[in-house]
C-alpha cells in the first residue's frame, strides 16, 4: 500500500531528520501560530509556547498514530493547545473573570453573520476577549471540548466554564454586531 | 442561546486561517533540537519565498542564540580564570604561612640564623675590602642551606659535624684535602637530597622557606646573606657546628672547577647562583578534574548523579635563579567516584546553571616526581621517581556549575567549586593536605536521564 505524503513525512520525522522537521514547520507553523495566538496574546509568549510545542512534538513523535489524513495536523494542534494551556496556567490570574461586562439581552435571536468579516478581524475580536472567557471559548468552539472536559483541563467548575463560555459568546456576538454597524455607518 | 450554529460557521471560517509565525522561531527550535548535530553554520530558512523582508528578519534573529552561546562560553572562561587566579593567590599565601607553621625546626632555625647574621654583619663590614674572601664564602653559604636544618633537627648529626669540623681544622692549610672534604660533603648533601621522596620534598620545602625568609629579610642584599654565614665559621662554631663543618672547607672557585664539581649539577647551580638573588617558588597547581557523569532527574529542579572522575594534582617547585635552578615536578593522578546532588537554578536555552554538592572518593593510581637540574638554561641532570604510595582520598564538595546541552541528553559542564579533603594518612605532600579546603575546577560530560 502506498503511503501518502503525510505518512512519508511522519516516517521521516521519526528518523529525527532535520529537513523533515523543517518541512513540518514550514507547512504547519502558520496554522499553529494561529492556534496559539487564540490563547496567548503576548508575542514573545507565543514564540516560547510554539517552541516548546515543537520540542514536545520532537520528543513524542514516536507516540503519534496515523489515523487518516489530517491526523498529523490534529495531533500537533493538540500539542500546541496543551502547551498554551500550560502557559496560561502559569499565569495565576487566568481564572479571574471580569464581571463588569454587561451581557446584552439576547432578544434578537439572529445569529451574527460572519460572511463579510475577514479572518484577521475575527481573530482580533477573539483575542480581545478577556483571558478566562477566551480560553473557555476557544476550547469549546475550536477544540470542541465539552464543558466537563474544559472544567477538568482548567481546574475550574463545570458551570463556571459554561457561564464563561456564554459570556464570551455574547461578547463576541456584540462585537460583530458593533463592527457591522460601524461598517454600514461608514458606507452611508 | 439555543443556537450555536454560527459558532460552527466561525470554526469553519477560521479553519484555514494562519497567523504570522513569530520571528526566529524555527532557529530557536532548530537550536534546541539539532544545532549540536551540525556546526553553527546555519541555513537561513525561507518559509515564504515572497516575503523577503521576513526572510531577512529570520536570518538576523538567527544570530541571537549563537550570541548567547558565545556569551556563555566567555562566562565559563572568565570563571575559570578568576578561580585560577584565586588559587594561585591562595597557594602563595599558603606557602608563606607554611614557613611559620610547618614544623618546629624552621622556627628554631630562623631566629637563630638572624642572630647569626647580626653577628656576622660586623665581620662582613670588616671583610668587605677583601673580594677574594667574599667569593669563598658565597660558596660555603650555598652548602649551608640544607645541612643547616639537619643539625637543628638532629643533635647526633651535629655532633658528628663537630668532629668533622675539627678534622677540617687540621687540614685547613692543605688545599688538596680541602677539595676532598668538600667533595665528601657535596656527596653527602646530594645523598641527602636523594633520600626518600617524602623527605626530599619536605626538605626542599624547608629549604625554600629558608631561602625565601632570607630573601625577604635581606631583600636587596641578595647573596650577601651567604657572605654572612660564611663568616660564621669563627664566631658561631659552638652553637652551630654544622656551619662550621661546611665553612671549614674554605674552597676557592678554581679548586672547585679543577676538581670537577661542574659535573655535579647541584654544585654547578649553587656556584652559578652565588652572586644572584635566589628565590624559590613552590606552586601547587589548581587540581583539574575531568569526568564523565550520569545524572538522573528527580523532580523538576533536583537531580542526583554519579560517575567517574580523573584528577591530576601537580606541584612545581623551583629553586634558584634565572637560568640556574632546580626544578621538581610532582604529579599524582587520581581516579574517583563522585556522588552528587544537583539543584537547577536557571535554564536558558541550552544552558543550565546549577549548584551541586556531594562526596567524592578518590584513589591515587599513579604518581611521580621529576627533578631537573638546570645550569645555564641547559638541563644537566634529570631524575624521575615513581611514587609508590597510593592513598585513598575522601572529600566533600560543593560547586556552581554551568552546563551546555550538546545533544539531546548529553551536556558538557564546567564546575568551579570548593572542596574539603579529609586526611588520607599518607606521607604524600599534596595540595589537599596542606590546604584541605580547596578550590577546583571540574570539566566533564554528563548524560542526563529523564
Amino acid at each position: 500500500m502506498k503511503e501518502n505524503k503525510e505518512q512519508i513525512l511522519v516516517s521521516r520525522l521519526l528518523q529525527k531528520e532535520e529537513a523533515a522537521w523543517k518541512e513540518l514547520f514550514g507547512v504547519y507553523s502558520g496554522g499553529l501560530s494561529y492556534v496559539c495566538s487564540r490563547y496567548i496574546i503576548n508575542k514573545e509568549d507565543v514564540h516560547d509556547v510554539l517552541q516548546n510545542s515543537f520540542i514536545q512534538m520532537f520528543r513524542s513523535i514516536y507516540s503519534f498514530e496515523y489515523r487518516g489524513s489530517g491526523s498529523l495536523k490534529a495531533w500537533i494542534t493538540r500539542i500546541v493547545v496543551t502547551e498554551s494551556l500550560k502557559h496560561i496556567k502559569k499565569n495565576p490570574d487566568f481564572k479571574k473573570v471580569s464581571e463588569d461586562f454587561e451581557i446584552a439581552d439576547e432578544q434578537n435571536d439572529e445569529d451574527p453573520n460572519l460572511e463579510e468579516i475577514s479572518q484577521p478581524t475575527i481573530m482580533m475580536m477573539i483575542r480581545s476577549l478577556p483571558d478566562g472567557y477566551r480560553t473557555v471559548f476557544n476550547l469549546y468552539v475550536f477544540e470542541k471540548k465539552s464543558h466537563k472536559e474544559i472544567a477538568e483541563m482548567l481546574g475550574i467548575a463545570e458551570n463556571s466554564s459554561a457561564s464563561q463560555f456564554h459570556r464570551a459568546k455574547a461578547m463576541l456576538a456584540q462585537k460583530i454586531k458593533e463592527y457591522k454597524m460601524s461598517k454600514t455607518a461608514h458606507y452611508e | 442561546m439555543n443556537n450555536n450554529e454560527w459558532l460552527n460557521d466561525l470554526r469553519r471560517k477560521m479553519e484555514d486561517h494562519t497567523e504570522d509565525v513569530p520571528d526566529g522561531l524555527w532557529d530557536a527550535i532548530r537550536n534546541e533540537l539539532f544545532v549540536e548535530d551540525k556546526t553553527e553554520n546555519s541555513i537561513p530558512i525561507v518559509m515564504s519565498d515572497d516575503l523577503k523582508a521576513k526572510d531577512k528578519a529570520v536570518s538576523t534573529i538567527h544570530y541571537k542564540p549563537v550570541l548567547y552561546r558565545i556569551c556563555g562560553v566567555a562566562a565559563v572562561l572568565a570563571v575559570f580564570f578568576i578561580v585560577g587566579k584565586l588559587l594561585v593567590f591562595n597557594d602563595k599565601k599558603e606557602f608563606v604561612n607554611y614557613s611559620h607553621i610547618k614544623e618546629n625546626s624552621p622556627q628554631i632555625t630562623f631566629p637563630v640564623q638572624k642572630s647569626d647574621e647580626n653577628a656576622f654583619e660586623e665581620e662582613m663590614v670588616l671583610k668587605r675590602n677583601n673580594p677574594d674572601n667574599l667569593r669563598h664564602d658565597f660558596v660555603v653559604k650555598n652548602l649551608n642551606n640544607s645541612p643547616n636544618k639537619t643539625e637543628v633537627k638532629n643533635d647526633l648529626e651535629s655532633q658528628k659535624s663537630n668532629r668533622e669540623e675539627n678534622q677540617k681544622k687540621y687540614v685547613h692549610t692543605k688545599s688538596q684535602q680541602h677539595n676532598e672534604n668538600t667533595e665528601l660533603q657535596s656527596i653527602e648533601t646530594e645523598k641527602y637530597e636523594l633520600l626518600t621522596k617524602e623527605e626530599r620534598e619536605q626538605k626542599q620545602k624547608l629549604k625554600e622557606n629558608e631561602k625565601i625568609k632570607l630573601a625577604k629579610n635581606k631583600n636587596k642584599k641578595s647573596w650577601a646573606v651567604g657572605l654572612l654565614t660564611g663568616n660564621a665559621s669563627s664566631s658561631s662554631t659552638e652553637q652551630f657546628p654544622g656551619y662550621a663543618t661546611l665553612n671549614g672547607a674554605t674552597l676557592s672557585l678554581p679548586e672547585m672547577w679543577s676538581s670537577g664539581y661542574e659535573d655535579n649539577p647541584l654544585m654547578a647551580i649553587l656556584i652559578a647562583n652565588q652572586d644572584k638573588k635566589v628565590d624559590a617558588k613552590i606552586k601547587h597547581k589548581t587540581p583539574v578534574t575531568f569526568g564523565a557523569s550520569v545524572s538522573k532527574r528527580i523532580g523538576k529542579k533536583w537531580s542526583v548523579g554519579t560517575g567517574v572522575n580523573y584528577t591530576k594534582l601537580s606541584a612545581e617547585l623551583t629553586s634558584g635563579s634565572g637560568s640556574n635552578f632546580i626544578s621538581s615536578e610532582q604529579n599524582i593522578h587520581y581516579v574517583g567516584i563522585p556522588v552528587q546532588v544537583n539543584y537547577t537554578i536557571l535554564q536558558k536555552g541550552a544552558f543550565t546553571g546549577y549548584i551541586t554538592g556531594g562526596g567524592l572518593i578518590e584513589k591515587a593510581v599513579s604518581g611521580d616526581i621529576k627533578t631537573k637540574y638546570i645550569v645555564d638554561g641547559i638541563p644537566k641532570e634529570e631524575s624521575k621517581e615513581e611514587i609508590s604510595e597510593k592513598p585513598v582520598q575522601i572529600s566533600v564538595n560543593t560547586a556552581a556549575g554551568l552546563q551546555l546541552k550538546v545533544i539531546k541528553n548529553i551536556g558538557i559542564y564546567a564546575e568551579p567549586g570548593v572542596s574539603y579533603h579529609f586526611k588520607d594518612n599518607s606521607s604524600l605532600q599534596t595540595i589537599y593536605k596542606e590546604k584541605p579546603l580547596n578550590f577546583n575546577l571540574k570539566l566533564g560530560v554528563r548524560l542526563i536521564i529523564d
